[in-house]
């Protein structure tokens, strides 16, 4: 029998075997993005390859010591997958999806909302609308009104003072950052740390872009700087990416090439996992300027010598 | 009974006659798009389903959240969205953009297509890929996307697309500079035609933080694993400009050691990586050769070049 433990007691636990609270939001994170498993291993993403996606997200986050380390009974879980197109590879895959939310189920979360800023249509197109309503989970379409975003102060912020974050997000205990990794022609590459605009207000994502960034360098850098600022303010309890199927090119709303490596990936540091991600298309870390950013801003490491990856056949 | 003053009733037809005129105009701008699109019956077992979507100038970000700023940056005016689907199930959307000219709409279909694809006798250029098809005629830029990678599917992309190109009585060329990069070795489909920051930047992370303010630059892969670009700016003083900024950002950044060459107008670096780079500047040009290529090699490239674009 499953032993029940109150959301105080679990974060004593948790407290324990090294988690820390992050930001305030009160859900659990894991101290330096680092997951300890029985017998004393440190993992830092564990990868799952096969061609069954669901049976991957699964094994995935069961390498990391499975959902109940991230979920406590009765928690609300945010999840925040991606999308935004409906063109093969540019969204994250329904079974990705219905793997997290079960799981979050069966950890004894109390509900699963899957946050968006998209029309209920975006949701239909890819299929994702059906498979979050057959595994449980409630869609929580957040209107763009100001009045829907409660501003939030960045702390260390270097472009951006203050960001808009959905007030429904605040609403919930745990959150679940689910990507799908793919090329952008802005920022060449999107993974967990760009996803996190999803929750952002769409007047505030429009000051990343300056003005002049057709004539002005800098202010593609900007673009970058704004969305680490945005990660100083929301760190994910967890991340599980789709790195099964996407788009190598046209991102991030395709159509275009699709590599297919059928990895799914998962972890708590953002810029290991996105340093990760950039590999399977060929590139570095370094290479994607947000990425490094991030590693230089004390987000994550970028140095993927430095960090166990934890590679598993699903 | 009180007669409405002449001047009230003067501004309301005056009124009338402005939003009819507003309606008229808008009917007409999205006309010239969805004339071009098959009706249901041309295009074999292809029926139209749903709604038509039409997006312009700036409400472009409303279709395409977060990846519209490319198509802007080429040059975009409209859009027309139609989904058509076979009794079978099978189904595909038809994207109809229509940019400023016929170099934005080059450009975005080198962005959009890639070297994998498969080369088919539709518009200006075409290429069938493993669920889609693009093809580019005039400034009117099409996209077809299957959801599937089935040949029902994909027959249905090509079926779709001609219906299309056989409406689309435009005409339009190649950019000029495309013809100064040498022909011998280049892989076919590989061009890639830029018009700012996004599309460079997409295709070499590392330039857009280095090199801006070109009005038009183009790219090829070539067999031997090395890619050549080149970049036009407006006069001489910018494109010198750019060259001792673009020295300077590799003299400094940790990646990459620089050797200068006797001639001052080249210079060459190396990466970490152990990948070479070859910069020179000539007019108002540069020039880049990236990759597994020696010297004498890039010299040569950049004189063919150079002979190709005269003085």
């Amino acid at each position: 029998m499953d032993q029940k433990i109150g959301r105080r007691e679990f974060f004593k636990k948790s407290a324990r075997i090294g988690f820390s609270t992050a930001l305030g939001f009160g859900f659990a994170s894991l101290s330096e993005g680092k997951v300890s498993l029985q017998g004393g291993e440190n993992v830092d993403i564990c990868v799952a390859t096969g061609s069954d996606y669901l049976a991957s997200t699964i094994k995935a986050v069961e390498c990391l010591g499975g959902m109940k380390k991230f979920v406590p009974k009765d928690a609300k879980v945010a999840i925040l997958p991606n999308s935004q197109s409906r063109h093969p590879g540019t969204f994250t895959k329904p079974e990705v999806v219905q793997a997290v939310i079960e799981m979050c189920k069966k950890a004894g979360a109390k509900e699963v909302n899957c946050l968006t800023l998209l029309k209920r249509e975006n949701w239909e197109a890819s299929g994702l609308a059906a498979a979050v309503d057959e595994a449980g989970a409630t869609m929580k379409f957040v209107e763009s009104e100001e009045a829907n975003f409660k501003s939030v102060p960045v702390a260390g912020w270097k472009a951006i003072k203050e960001v808009m974050i959905m007030k429904e997000f605040y609403n919930n205990d745990v959150f679940i950052d689910m990507p799908i990794t793919k090329d952008h022609a802005g920022n060449k590459f999107t993974g967990t740390q760009k996803n996190l605009m999803g929750l952002n207000f769409r007047a505030n994502n429009r000051l990343f872009h300056r003005q002049d960034w057709q004539t002005n360098p800098e202010s593609i850098q900007y673009l970058d700087q704004c969305i680490v600022d945005l990660n100083k303010v929301i760190k994910p309890t967890l991340c599980v990416v789709d790195a099964t199927e996407f788009i190598t090119t046209n991102g991030p709303f395709g159509p275009g090439e699709l590599a297919k490596p059928q990895k799914v990936v998962a972890g708590m540091d953002r810029v290991v996992i996105d340093a990760y991600c950039t590999t399977l298309w060929g590139m570095r870390g370094e290479d994607i300027y947000m990425i490094k950013l991030g590693s230089e801003q004390g987000l994550g490491e970028i140095d993927l010598a430095k960090v166990k990856i934890k590679e598993i056949k699903a | 009974m009180k007669s409405w003053p002449f001047s009230l009733l003067t501004r309301i037809f005056y009124c009338l006659c402005f939003f009819l005129f507003i309606a008229l105009g808008l009917l007409a701008v999205q006309d010239l798009l969805t004339k071009y699109l098959p009706k249901s019956g041309e295009a074999g077992i292809w029926k139209k389903e749903g709604k038509l979507q039409h997006f312009e100038g700036e409400a472009l970000y409303e279709y395409i959240d977060g990846g519209a700023e490319i198509y802007h940056e080429y040059g975009f005016k409209q859009v027309v969205v139609q989904d058509y689907v076979t009794h079978t199930g099978k189904s595909v959307s038809v994207e109809i953009f229509e940019m400023t000219d016929s170099e934005s709409a080059f450009g975005m279909y080198t962005i959009k297509t890639h070297k994998a694809g498969r080369e088919v006798s539709l518009g200006a250029d075409a290429q069938l890929a493993d669920y889609y098809l693009n093809f580019w005629k005039g400034n009117i830029l099409v996209t077809l996307t299957g959801f599937d990678e089935t040949l029902e599917t994909r027959d249905g992309l090509l079926v779709l697309a001609k219906g299309i190109d056989s409406k689309l009585d435009l005409k339009g060329k190649r950019p000029r500079i495309v013809s100064h990069l040498p022909e011998e070795s280049s892989i076919s489909q590989s061009v890639k035609y830029f018009k700012g920051i996004l599309g460079l930047r997409n295709s070499h992370p590392f330039f857009a933080l280095n090199i801006w303010g070109f009005e038009e630059g183009v790219k090829a892969d070539y067999s031997g694993d090395y890619s050549v670009f080149l970049l036009r700016f407006k006069d001489c003083e910018q494109s010198f400009s750019q060259y001792e900024q673009l020295k300077k950002s590799y003299a400094e950044h940790s990646e990459y050691k620089v050797h200068r060459t006797s001639n001052i107008e080249i210079f060459t670096a190396l990466d970490n990586r152990e990948r070479r780079f070859f910069v020179s500047v000539h007019g108002a040009s540069l020039f880049l050769v990236l990759g597994d290529i020696h010297p004498p090699q890039a010299f040569e490239i950049f004189q063919r070049i150079r002979e190709a674009i005269g003085d």
